[in-house]
Parts: C-alpha cells; sequence; structure tokens
C-alpha cells in the first residue's frame, strides 16, 4: 500500500507533481538546485500552502496542520534547538506529545545509544562539531515514532567519506525501524547508495522514477540524461574474474581491469570527469590507459566536451575552458587516455 | 592616529562622564539634614511606592500585550499590519504630554465619558497613572520584543511543528525561551521608561499629593516653588531607584545565565 501520494500538487516551480511513495521504501529524490526539492518536502510536512492533494496512508491530510500529519522532518539546516542539551532536543517532540518520563527516557537513551551520542547528552548544540549535529537531528527526528521521515539533504555539511558513513548509517536505522523516508539530495551517486527508488526533479517536474541502475543506464528523458551526466556506458562483452573482488572486462576492442566482487557485469558507466587525456605518454603502469583520437569538440557552459574513440568505442570526457586551452587540442589528434575507477557503475 | 577601538571606549567614557558629571553637580545644593526629613515624610514615601508599583504594573501590562502583539507583527502577514507597525512610533513621535492630552480629549468625549461613568474613573486617579505610563511604553515594548523576534529563524517553530509541537506550544517551547533576553531588556526599558514618565502621567491624572503624586512629579512641583535642595534629594532617589533596580537586575540576570551565547 502506498504510503505517500501526491496528486496533481503544484507551488511555484513545481507543476502537477505526481507521486507515489511504498510502504517501508526509501525513496531518493534527486535533482539540481532550484528544482523544487525543498518545496516538495515542506508540503508533504506541511510548512507551506499548495494545490493539490497529499495522502499519507490512504488519507487527505491537506486540512491538517503539521503537527498533526505524523510526519517528521529533518531540515536542511537542523534547527536544533539551541537552548535545548542534546538530550532535551531529542526528548522535545515526545514531551509535546506527552509521552510518559519514562517511555520518554527509555527512547531518548536508545537512539542516543543506536547513534553514538549518548557522551553528549548534556551538551548544547553550539558545542557540537557538524557530523554531531546531524546525528542529534537525526535522532530528534526519529524520536516521536513516526512513520515517515523527510529528510532534507541531510549530510549536506559533512565532508565525504563522514557523509558516506552516516548515510549508510541512516538507511540501516530507517530500515530496522520500518520507516518510509523520502531524501532528498543533489548528487545522484550518494543518493543511489541509500534509496531503494530514484526520482528525478528538474526545473519543477518529475523526469523519472526508477530503480537507482535504471536511472543511470536506462535514463527516459535527455534531461535525465543530461543530469545523470553518464554518456559513457559500455556494453559488457566478457568478464573474466582475475581474483577475488578483480575483473577484466572487454568491450569492444578495449580491455578495463576493475574492483568488483560480482562475476558477470552486462555495463558499465564511466563519469566523464573520470576519463583523462593528455598529449604526452603518461607515466606508470599501462593498466587502463589507452590511445584514442579526438572526433568532436563541443563547449558546454563552463566546460568543453571531448568526444574520443578508444579502440572501437566513443567516449566523453570533459574539461575546463581553461584547462583545454592550455592542451591546444583538435579534432583528428592522437591522444593518450586514462580511465579512473572513483565512480564507475555497474549493471548485473 | 588613534585606533577604532580608543576611540570608541574614549566616546563611550565621554557620554558616562557626561551623565556621572550631571549626578554629581547634584551635590553642590545637597543638604544631609533635608535628606532624612523629605525622604521619610509621609509624602515621598508614597510617591517613592506609587512610582515603583505604578512602573511595575505598566510594564506587566504592557508587555501581556506587547509579547503577544510582537509574534503576531513578526511571524504573520495580515490586512493592516503596516499601519500598526507604523503606530507603534506615536509615543515617539508626538511628545508625552501630547498623548496625555490626546487620552485627556478623549475622556472628555462622549465615549470616553460613558467609559469612565460605567467603567473605571482614569482622569485625576491612580488608574490615569496607570493608563499613562501602559500608553507610553506599550508602542516601544512591541517594538522592542518585535526586533527580538524577527532575529528568531522562523526554522526553529517549523522544526517543533514537526515534531509535534502545535503552535501554541511551540511559541512557549522555543520562541519565547529564545526571545528571554530579548524580553527582559525590553522590560528593564520599559520600565525604566514608566518610572521617569511625567509629561503624560501629569496631563492625565493630575498633581496631587498622596494620589497621583509619582516622583518625577513631586520633583516638578518642587522645582516650581523653588525648592532647590527638596528637588536634588527626589532627584537623588530616582537616579538611586532607577539605576539600583536596572543595575541588579542586569546583574542577577547574568548571574543565572539568562543571558545566552
Amino acid at each position: 500500500m502506498p504510503i505517500i501520494e501526491l496528486k496533481g500538487v503544484e507551488k511555484h516551480v513545481l507543476k502537477d507533481i505526481n507521486l507515489t511513495v511504498r510502504d517501508r521504501e526509501i525513496f531518493c529524490l534527486v535533482g539540481p538546485n532550484g528544482s523544487g526539492k525543498t518545496t516538495l518536502l515542506n508540503i508533504i510536512a506541511g510548512l507551506t500552502d499548495y494545490k493539490g492533494d497529499v495522502l499519507l496512508d490512504g488519507v487527505n491530510v491537506n486540512p491538517l496542520p503539521p503537527h498533526k500529519r505524523g510526519v517528521g522532518y529533518l531540515l536542511q539546516d537542523l534547527a536544533l534547538f539551541p537552548h535545548l542539551t542534546v538530550a532535551q532536543n531529542i526528548a522535545y517532540g515526545l514531551k509535546v506529545r506527552r509521552y510518559p518520563e519514562e517511555v520518554i527516557k527509555r527512547r531518548v537513551n536508545e537512539l542516543m545509544d543506536a547513534l553514538h551520542i549518548t557522551k553528549l547528552k548534556d551538551l548544547y548544540p553550539d558545542k557540537l562539531s557538524g557530523g554531531e549535529k546531524q546525528r542529534v537531528a537525526i535522532a530528534r527526528a526519529l524520536a516521536p515514532f513516526q512513520r515517515i521521515l523527510l529528510l532534507d539533504e541531510p549530510t549536506s555539511s559533512l565532508d565525504a567519506q563522514a557523509a558516506k558513513y552516516v548515510r549508510t548509517e541512516i538507511r540501516s536505522l530507517l530500515k530496522s525501524m520500518e520507516i518510509t523516508a523520502i531524501f532528498v539530495m543533489h548528487d545522484l551517486f550518494a543518493a543511489e547508495e541509500v534509496a531503494d527508488r530514484i526520482g528525478i526533479l528538474y526545473n519543477g517536474k518529475i523526469e523519472q522514477v526508477s530503480d537507482p541502475k535504471d536511472i543511470i543506464f536506462h535514463p527516459e528523458s535527455e534531461r535525465v540524461s543530461e543530469f545523470v551526466g553518464m554518456p559513457n556506458i559500455l556494453s559488457c562483452d566478457e568478464t573474466t574474474v582475475l581474483a577475488t573482488g578483480l575483473i577484466q572486462l572487454k568491450t569492444g576492442n578495449m580491455t578495463i581491469v576493475l574492483p568488483y566482487e560480482g562475476t558477470n557485469v552486462k555495463k558499465i558507466a564511466i563519469p566523464p570527469q573520470d576519463i583523462y587525456i593528455s598529449r604526452t605518454k603518461p607515466p606508470g603502469p599501462t593498466l587502463n590507459r589507452y590511445t584514442g583520437t579526438i572526433i568532436g569538440i563541443v563547449p558546454v557552459g563552463s566546460v568543453v566536451r571531448i568526444k574520443l574513440n578508444v579502440e572501437g568505442n566513443t567516449l566523453v570526457t570533459e574539461l575546463s575552458r581553461e584547462a583545454f586551452n592550455e592542451m591546444d587540442l583538435s579534432v583528428g589528434q592522437r591522444v593518450y587516455v586514462i580511465i579512473k575507477l572513483r565512480r564507475i557503475q555497474y549493471k548485473e | 592616529m588613534m585606533s577604532l577601538k580608543r576611540v570608541t571606549i574614549l566616546l563611550s567614557f565621554c557620554i558616562f562622564s557626561i551623565y556621572a558629571l550631571l549626578i554629581l553637580s547634584l551635590f553642590y545644593f545637597f543638604s544631609g539634614e533635608s535628606l532624612l526629613s523629605i525622604l521619610l515624610s509621609e509624602r515621598t514615601l508614597y510617591s517613592i511606592k506609587l512610582s515603583l508599583f505604578a512602573a511595575t504594573a505598566a510594564t506587566i501590562f504592557s508587555l501581556i500585550f506587547a509579547i503577544p502583539a510582537a509574534y503576531g507583527l513578526s511571524r504573520y502577514q495580515f490586512f493592516g499590519k503596516e499601519m500598526i507597525d507604523t503606530i507603534l512610533e506615536l509615543p515617539m513621535i508626538v511628545s508625552p504630554v501630547a498623548l496625555g492630552a490626546m487620552v485627556l480629549i478623549f475622556f472628555n468625549n462622549p465615549v470616553g465619558l460613558f467609559l469612565q461613568k460605567k467603567g473605571v474613573q482614569f482622569v485625576f486617579t491612580v488608574y490615569g497613572v496607570l493608563l499613562a505610563q501602559f500608553i507610553t511604553t506599550v508602542g516601544i515594548a512591541v517594538r522592542l520584543i518585535k526586533a527580538v523576534m524577527d532575529s528568531i529563524p522562523v526554522r526553529y517553530e517549523e522544526a517543533a511543528r514537526t515534531l509535534g509541537a502545535s503552535p501554541l506550544q511551540s511559541f512557549f517551547t522555543v520562541t519565547l525561551p529564545l526571545s528571554k533576553n530579548g524580553i527582559i531588556a525590553a522590560s528593564i526599558l520599559t520600565w525604566a521608561k514608566a518610572l521617569g514618565e511625567f509629561g503624560a502621567t501629569i496631563t492625565i491624572a493630575g498633581s496631587m499629593a498622596m494620589k497621583t503624586e509619582t516622583i518625577p512629579i513631586a520633583i516638578f512641583m518642587r522645582l516650581s516653588t523653588a525648592d532647590i535642595e527638596g528637588t536634588v534629594i527626589l532627584v537623588l532617589i530616582l537616579v538611586f531607584l532607577g539605576l539600583g533596580t536596572l543595575y541588579t537586575v542586569r546583574v542577577l540576570s547574568g548571574r543565572r545565565g539568562i543571558y545566552m551565547g
């Protein structure tokens, strides 16, 4: 049964939004800045007026104010109450709902334990680091036993490594507590780590809703494809397991060696930013290095896209305009091509 | 060339010196003998009690109106908001005497006469003292408290609402505690303004000894009869009461950690 349903929702940039989020699903709403992601969360939480219908658990909640909707909301700026300690912040939602003291105490301790913040319980928010604040805000949003949670870019203020760790933690917490959640993010690859399904919101319109892999490998529109930024999708003809966790793929005449646990990769997607080119032969081992020919040069905004023919495959790379001017590249030129393995996506 | 730090500190001492000089100059006409007789006279004690009572009561009434009104003006958009916002400055634009005259004129029109007949008699009574102080302070109190509430991000209230708090709960558990410092500061200023209020009070309530004579009115009465010694002692009493109370509240507030951040 769908737990969150939006029917013909409109507000500012948002136009005729129809969306269904399933029970206990983690749904990631991804899109560029200004696409209306936060507005959509505010609508579901009841923090702003709107046109259309919002149904939660099959009930139309349009007339209900935020405190009667039963929707938890982790705001992007966290908004931890500065006059309350960590424990008081977490207990706030339970106190205003008049839960008995012993229930409040148990729940607060349970959440502080789960999020490893017990030692912070008597501190005020201004004494916490960014990551600690994030954890406290998550605990506070989860505390009042709400079945639906909205999270607005919950890891945006953390460094990449900490963000990845917190995302994984949030996912396992949400799953263990059987919570239906909508995550708002602007990074598709981060979304892929937590989402059961992903929706691409572009300029106030939901362009595509599908499984994370499908967004990357089967974008349904040019806008999605543009947003995903994955023009390098290569079909794999052959997979050879070289060692545990290491495979060799054959695609056209190219051979790529990758760290991967699976045994049968059908497609891979390589972001253009992970393909490097050089006019001189780069030093070091020859693994995942090739020679190719420039077959097209297209300036796009602040970058220049370069189309390459590499051993029968067409690859696209991106250079900043400064780097492009310095390298003095032209169509037909032979260049050295290096594939980095930072953000390669696989499809089995 | 003097640094910014030195210039600013020097100027703050300049301001302090002006006021200190004025207070010290009172002692030129100070008489120790008159002090006790005036201070302990029934008339002076009554004026002190009336001044303290009226300033405190007017401050409480002002806050009862000002806190919700300031919240409404800070948080909601509604018809007439700009008009209300502008009229709050009325006590500052027109002089207190003019404000008092407006009240007196109001109580002499049919509506005012009816209200006085059926309700409370304000003209030439203690209630008039309270009304005069309330009218001259409530607009300023709203202005001060609104500025405090404007500075508190709405996001805290929104967070409270999504956690299950009703608008009233979020006001009492989030907005009010976060405005505490500002409200205390606004209360101090409101009380000080009420304590020193003269023009509107004398116009509405008159200057009847043992009835409506507050300390500022008593000072005026002594000065009008060229009783300089008496004037000096009453001014010193007012200075002592006013500054003493403000200083004590500030120190206590600071010690209890009311001022955050």
